[in-house]
């Protein structure tokens, strides 16, 4: 089993062409599918993510990120997350956020580390939204084991020291951290951060359940070669 | 350690800076132990940087605003500021755990500058990130950086201020946190960076409160600092947080208190999440960062540091704003009473006093001069070519 999701940053380039792209990865059949709330300082990001977060937002706010996401849990039959930052859900209350967003299966905050996750969690629980929780290559076994304890959804394995878009590659530390993060796991382990191609997803997919595909997928949706790309993925 | 000041503070980073976050918070417990680090600190202060700064009665300048007024004269430390206190502490910590290369996110340059001096003493690697905005109006600091030798990169996304510098050197944390210490200017960003720079800008309030016992034989009545990421305000108020010394904290009010013309955090804002700490933040009703504006790159920031915000929360101390044209004012009245040239940011704090001096009457005022003004002479230039 290998798992796919597709990254989208919501209503990026354009509302039609973001939905014309989330109709592909549902005719294409990808497992899940993160959708990016654009904010201010993305430092999770590099600059290919960056840059459409900032085009999006000369326009547009949480609101109207919330309507486009409504719109896609239609077109879309498989798990949908939001993906964002803690200010945007800081920002607006954290209920009035979740309330909202209550039709999605998950929410990831990049910059909402386990430590920091309890309050939110709480808030997200009485609207059946999961926490997602990431391990990096620098957790320790110990986090892990609370991190894989705490989890109800799938756990989001960020392959590299860095910021999205880099290069991808699993060095011997990190595999055998994926291999931990996996045994006796209830939940999907998500390799994410610098995939690429159909290589780096069958290398991820020999330690890990599924993958996730950002900076790569926002790039070929901008210059129009989404259908093509997502295609080569299956 | 605590992580949090009342509610604020925090560690809101990607996950893979938890570990770092952690072993800098270890480290940081040993360093306060450990007796030759401490002795290795205070020979750099003395000896390196210049301290204790003098406290200096402003006479000209009290007798012209009718109070007492004492400034303690960190413009007159190394490096032009009081940035210095914090980046040699900082670099020893770094030392201490075996960190070979430095990187520092700078607004002003002061920090920046403070960083590459405390680089180029202990030979290590040192990368500045600074604004592209900012190193056109502050470029004396890029030059004294180069000299220094560390490199500076310009960051030119965002806002291309200190806002879009820490988000650049977080995103290079990120990626080489295995052999990078990042030496974080202000009292902001997550645990435990605000109770480490705290921690070595103490030193300022210690000073300032056994200075002015000798001189007058007693505490100020109120003490006054500027604030951006209020590092040299927690350093001096640290000294008077437990008498009953009145304490205000004096942001960038820019142009007006409109949003996107002004860095009035406290003043102005809302609580929310930016840089790893739940602080006081100018924001949008959507939980998107404002842009701000201030005329001193050092107080145009849309964050604040955690701790200002508990202190303003439980009323300990008062937070208002001093206009671009009110600093402005200070800047030239301090230069031609006193022959002091004060940055434009020291100049808020300066400023707020001379425009509520009726509050100030007969009373004795602390006021910390965070910085010398050599690094804000093209901004004036090019303002009194506009004549204002």
């Amino acid at each position: 089993m290998c798992k796919k999701g597709i990254y989208l940053v919501c209503d990026y380039p354009t509302k039609d062409s973001f939905f014309e792209a989330v109709r592909v990865c549902d005719d294409f059949n990808m497992d899940f599918l993160e959708i990016g709330f654009p904010f201010s300082d993305p430092v999770a990001d590099g600059s290919i993510i960056e840059s459409a977060a900032f085009d999006v937002l000369k326009k547009e706010n949480v609101n109207n990120f919330i309507e486009s996401t409504k719109e896609v849990k239609k077109l879309f039959r498989n798990k949908l997350y939001i993906m964002t930052y803690a200010n945007i859900v800081f920002g607006c209350g954290m209920e009035k956020f979740a309330a909202a967003v209550g039709f999605v299966d998950g929410l990831i905050i990049a910059d909402l580390p386990y430590i920091e996750s309890r309050r939110l969690k709480n808030v997200l629980n009485k609207y059946g939204i999961n926490l997602i929780h990431f391990v990096t290559p620098e957790s320790s076994c110990a986090d892990i084991d609370k991190i894989k304890k705490s989890s109800n959804d799938f756990i989001y394995f960020v392959s590299t020291r860095g910021i999205t878009g880099g290069a991808f590659s699993l060095d011997d530390e990190t595999r055998k951290k994926v291999i931990y993060t996996k045994q006796n796991s209830k939940n999907d382990v998500i390799v994410g951060f610098g995939i690429q191609n159909k290589d780096d997803i069958k290398e991820a997919c020999r330690y890990a359940d599924g993958v996730v595909i950002g900076t790569q997928a926002v790039k070929n949706l901008k210059s129009g070669d989404f259908y093509s790309f997502v295609r080569d993925l299956v | 350690m605590k992580r949090y000041f009342g509610e604020y503070g925090g560690q809101f980073v990607p996950e893979t800076l938890m570990r770092a976050l952690s072993e800098l918070e270890e480290a940081f417990l040993n360093f306060k132990k450990n007796m030759d680090a401490k002795k290795e600190l205070e020979y750099y202060q003395k000896n390196y940087a210049g301290r204790q700064t003098p406290l200096y009665y402003a006479k000209n300048l009290s007798s012209r605003i009718g109070c007492r007024v004492y400034l303690k004269r960190e413009d007159l430390l190394h490096t032009g500021a009081h940035k210095l206190n914090n980046t040699l502490g900082q670099i020893l910590l770094a030392k201490f755990m075996g960190k070979k290369r430095i990187i520092a996110e700078t607004g002003a340059g002061q920090h920046g500058v403070a960083t590459a001096t405390a680089a180029a003493l202990l030979g290590m690697e040192c990368v500045v990130y600074m604004g592209k905005k900012d190193m056109e109006r502050q470029s004396p600091n890029v030059e004294r950086m180069k000299l220094l030798g560390a490199e500076v990169v310009s960051v030119e996304k965002g806002s291309m201020t200190l806002k879009s510098a820490i988000n650049e050197t977080l995103r290079d944390w990120v990626k080489n946190v295995q052999t990078t210490h990042y030496l974080l200017g202000s009292a902001v960003g997550p645990h435990p960076f605000p109770v480490i720079v705290k921690y070595f800008q103490e030193v300022i309030g210690k000073e300032a409160r056994k200075q002015i016992l000798k001189a007058e034989s007693r505490l100020p009545d109120s003490v006054v600092a500027c604030v951006g990421g209020g590092s040299n305000a927690i350093g001096i108020f640290s000294g008077f947080v437990k008498d009953s010394v009145d304490m205000i904290g004096v942001e960038a009010g820019g142009e007006s208190l409109e949003l996107g013309k002004h860095s009035a955090t406290l003043t102005m804002g809302r609580p929310g999440i930016l840089h790893g700490a739940l602080s006081y933040l100018l924001q949008d009703e959507y939980g998107q960062v404002a842009d701000v504006h201030s005329i001193s790159a050092g107080l145009d920031y849309p964050g604040v540091g955690p701790e200002h915000s508990y202190l303003k929360d439980i009323g300990r101390v008062r937070y208002d704003a001093c206009f671009d044209n009110e600093a402005l004012e200070a800047f030239r009245l301090l230069s031609r009473l006193e022959g002091i040239i004060p940055a434009l940011e020291s100049s808020h704090a300066v400023g707020y006093v001379i425009k509520h001096s009726e509050l100030f009457k007969d009373k004795l005022v602390l006021i910390n001069l965070s910085g010398r003004g050599d690094k804000d002479l093209g901004i004036i230039a090019s303002l009194e070519e506009k004549n204002v």
